[in-house]
């Protein structure tokens, strides 16, 4: 348990995370991309920094630090920045579950990066938008439910880590009673499946997880119902995000600022330039600053807003990365380039759930006027 | 292997990753010949991609695989070129996008819109129960034609969602739009206090509204709750009254029309209500608004109220007034006060190259939502977007028409609730009245007594369309 860390103030905790990001983790990037290196030792570190609490109850909710730690750390790398994420929501179901058995010991060590685990929450967050059907299936027992099913890809898991996952719960006569959200432990009871090769975040350590009649004890319920506590949350875990969007967002600015000097003279005939994008760039980071501050604001308008930014974020760093490799040309076409990285890492943003299409349905959902049924 | 009277083989689809089992084809990387049937495979067969089990699969040609026809995304193209934006394509978008189409042949138009973008009149939902017309009938041209005759690239199905004028950027469901200059003729919304909710009550403030309300009524005698008598449910309450109808008038004041008429003429124009069999229920507050199952499993609403307790009806309208909705111009740090704070003479907000018009709007603190003076906002807003000569758009508070067959009504100037009435004169069938404030007339009114006419007397005499709306 390191307490201090959660309660040192802003600026320290943002200005020890960017060393570790612009030093030790900068270095590696290569490394965690092509290589798929899961840097755990760089998570430890970064927690040890304070990275990963800030944004909780127990930090004083400054979602805002959280995101300038994961904007820092995904500006050197993406995959980094995702695992941040993964941590950073991951502690947040363990904290609002209010089970004493995640949100005392077990979260100390999470916050501090001491012991590491992410969000299988892809499929639960499709399925309550009515895009897919939820894949895992519960039964209730004496003492918790045995779970069964497979989820096609989990990132930053191991054996010994965990998730935040979701299960439907279904009556003897076949229909859905409602949701379940646990940690699901990786213990050898779970089958994990290694994934076919990405183009790009190998180093997430992501796994096809498959469970088979699974105790789930009520020592690791995060929520049950699980709907009303989604409904909680799903702003933060979405505006979280747009830390990972716009770290990208700002590597793309970087590398085209980079080669400035030198190519300049012909770089002026592009579209995208970097100063326009890092005036764009600079109007969402007032907004997301905004709406950091009022992260349980349940509020349709607010939803709908963090909804906004994080598509903004994603188109951002789609179109800062793109003009990334037109800036630096031949150079950035090298493998070893940081544009071809980038590249990857913001198609990524704009897939990973919510993927933009799904943010736009659910704007759409929102918007609609109901009328009588 | 398939035989001549096998059934052909079928294909079907990874819920969690997409990858499609095809029968003719197999998994030979795992075993499956090709011909193998999607229910002769083992259960514990996983995809091949992404590792969920055999149960996780779905018939391909199940509902939710095809492709949906849908209203083609932004091209790269339009997302850099898009001139002038329109945001709505009610009266006051088509108003907009005509007004700047008549100054300049070519400007590039795009309208943004979360309905069909179908033009229609919107004054005739008051009256066009009474006139038996069927939605269609009020749809005076389809949005693709309107927008294919004025050249204007149609964005129907799509809302706004976000607003930033410093980078002239407004992002939609459907994309990213960049603009020169953009017009918000997004409209109010009814307003909807609790207990009156949107599952429950209809609200007849578009063409969608009024025909999921239409289509609910289609082909029988109903009983409609109308909560709130004021210009829109004493009109809505005496055009269903007209087509057969039972009507329950509900308001929390004594009389309709309060705040814009004398009592004794909302007295009167009660007694006028009544006379066309519609039963209205003054100084009568709802308390709450249910959904109930009858026995024979249709489904009614149940009313209950604070002065006479609890009402029954099959279909409930709220009608207490309208709002403007604030969400993408607070967002945009746009003055709001009530609606979008204009130029009262270019209609161009606290934003640059940001304007408004219509009902969003709010002029000297106050919304103006009615038809009349849309056309001259749109002159006013185009010429100032264009940079063309124009005297401005001079607002005055419109003559208002309640367009009721028991009393006809016209107001002139702007009545005020601190005002202080006449005794009202009458001339012939006709009465007038003064409203004083501050030692002079802020308003008049006029009104004409006629007689009734049975209720249900409509449907025989409908004509296809009124000749008498205001006009826009």
């Amino acid at each position: 348990m390191n307490p201090v860390v959660c309660t040192s103030d802003d600026a320290a905790i943002v200005q020890r995370v960017t060393a570790i990001a612009d030093g030790p983790l900068a270095q590696a990037a290569g490394r965690i991309d092509r290589d798929g290196h899961y840097p755990l030792e760089i998570m430890a570190a970064l927690g040890a920094a304070g990275a990963f609490g800030a944004h909780l109850a127990r930090g004083g909710e400054r979602v805002g630090v959280a995101l300038d730690a994961m904007r820092a750390i995904s500006r050197r790398c993406g995959s980094t920045g995702f695992l941040t994420w993964c941590h950073d929501v991951c502690g947040l179901y363990m904290e609002q579950s209010g089970n004493p058995a995640l949100n005392g010991a077990a979260l100390d060590a999470h916050v501090a990066g001491r012991s590491f685990g992410g969000t299988a929450l892809s499929n639960p967050m499709k399925a309550l938008a009515g895009i897919e059907k939820l894949l895992l299936r519960a039964v209730k027992v004496p003492g918790g439910y045995r779970v069964s099913g497979a989820l096609p890809w989990v990132s930053h898991i191991a054996r010994g880590q965990y998730c935040g996952a979701m299960a439907g719960v279904y009556r003897d006569d076949g229909g859905l009673s409602h949701e379940i959200l646990f940690l699901l432990r990786i213990t050898d009871d779970v089958v994990l499946r290694p994934c076919p090769a990405f183009s790009g975040m190998e180093g997430t350590s992501t796994w096809g997880v498959r469970v088979d009649d699974c105790f789930v004890g009520d020592d690791a319920l995060i929520a049950d119902p699980a709907r009303p506590f989604v409904a909680r949350i799903r702003a933060a875990f979405v505006l979280l995000q747009a830390g990972m969007a716009m770290g990208v967002a700002q590597a793309g600015i970087d590398a085209m600022r980079e080669v400035e000097p030198v190519l300049g003279h012909v770089n002026r005939f592009l579209d995208e330039r970097p100063d326009a994008l890092q005036g764009e760039f600079d109007e969402l980071g007032a907004r997301v600053a905004e709406l950091a501050a009022t992260p349980y604001d349940g509020s349709a308008d607010y939803l709908l807003a963090v909804l906004d930014a994080r598509v903004q974020g994603a188109d951002l760093a789609l179109r800062a990365a793109q003009s990334a490799l037109l800036h630096q040309g031949a150079r950035g076409y090298l493998a070893s380039a940081a544009p071809q990285r980038l590249v990857r890492e913001a198609q990524f943003v704009a897939i990973v759930t919510p993927a933009i299409k799904h943010l736009r349905w659910e704007m759409d959902r929102l918007c609609r006027e109901e009328l009588p049924a | 292997m398939t035989t001549e009277n096998a059934p052909p083989w079928r294909q079907y689809l990874c819920r969690a990753c997409g990858l499609i089992y095809d029968e003719a084809l197999g998994d030979p990387d795992s075993g499956l010949a090709p011909g193998t049937r999607f229910e002769d495979i083992p259960d514990d067969w996983v995809c091949p991609l992404c590792g969920v089990m055999k149960a996780d699969f779905e018939p391909c040609d199940a509902p939710g695989a095809q492709p949906q026809d849908d209203v083609p995304a932004l091209a790269g193209a339009a997302r850099r070129a898009a001139g002038v934006v329109v945001v709505g394509a009610g009266i006051a978008g088509w108003s907009a996008v005509q007004a700047l189409r008549a100054l300049d042949a070519d400007v590039p138009i795009t309208l943004v819109t979360a309905c069909d973008g179908h033009r229609y009149h919107k004054p005739e939902l008051s009256v066009a129960f009474g006139r038996g017309l069927a939605p269609q009938q009020l749809i005076r041209e389809a949005g693709a034609d309107a927008a294919r005759r004025l050249g204007v690239a149609l964005l129907a199905d799509t809302f706004a969602v976000g607003l930033s004028p410093r980078l002239r950027q407004l992002r939609t469901t459907r994309g990213t739009l960049g603009y020169t200059k953009l017009v918000l003729a997004q409209g109010a919304r009814a307003a909807l206090p609790p207990p009156l909710s949107a599952a429950l009550c209809w609200r007849v403030n578009d063409l969608a509204g009024w025909s999921g309300l239409h289509a609910r009524l289609a082909g029988k005698t109903a009983r409609v709750a109308i909560v709130g008598a004021g210009m829109i449910g004493c009109e809505l309450a005496e055009d269903l009254a007209h087509a057969g109808h039972r009507v329950t008038l509900v308001d929390a004041n004594a009389h309709p029309l309060s705040g814009l008429i004398p009592p004794a003429l909302g007295a009167r124009l009660a007694d006028a209500l009544r006379d066309a069999g519609i039963r209205y229920l003054g100084a009568t507050r709802v308390e709450s608004v249910e959904r109930s199952e009858r026995g024979d499993g249709t489904r009614a609403v149940r009313v209950a109220t604070d002065a006479h307790g609890e009402l029954e009806a099959d279909e409930i309208v709220a009608a207490v007034g309208l709002v403007t909705p604030q969400r993408l111009a607070r967002a945009a740090g746009l003055a709001f006060e009530r609606g979008i704070v204009v130029d009262p003479r270019t209609m161009q907000t606290s934003a640059q190259h940001v304007y408004a018009l219509g009902d969003c709007v709010s002029i000297g603190g106050a919304p103006c939502r009615f038809v009349e003076p849309i056309a001259r906002q749109a002159a006013a807003l185009a010429h100032h977007a264009l940079q063309r000569a124009h005297d401005g758009y001079r607002h005055a508070a419109p003559v208002i028409r309640l367009k009721s067959r028991a009393l006809p009504i016209v107001v002139h100037g702007a009545p005020v609730a601190q005002g202080v009435w006449d005794e009202p004169q009458r001339h012939g069938d006709g009465l007038t009245v003064r409203q004083w404030h501050d030692n002079r007339v802020v308003a008049r009114l006029e009104a004409r007594v006629v007689a009734p006419s049975p209720p249900g007397a409509a449907r025989a005499a409908a004509s296809p369309r009124p000749a008498h709306l205001e006009g826009a």
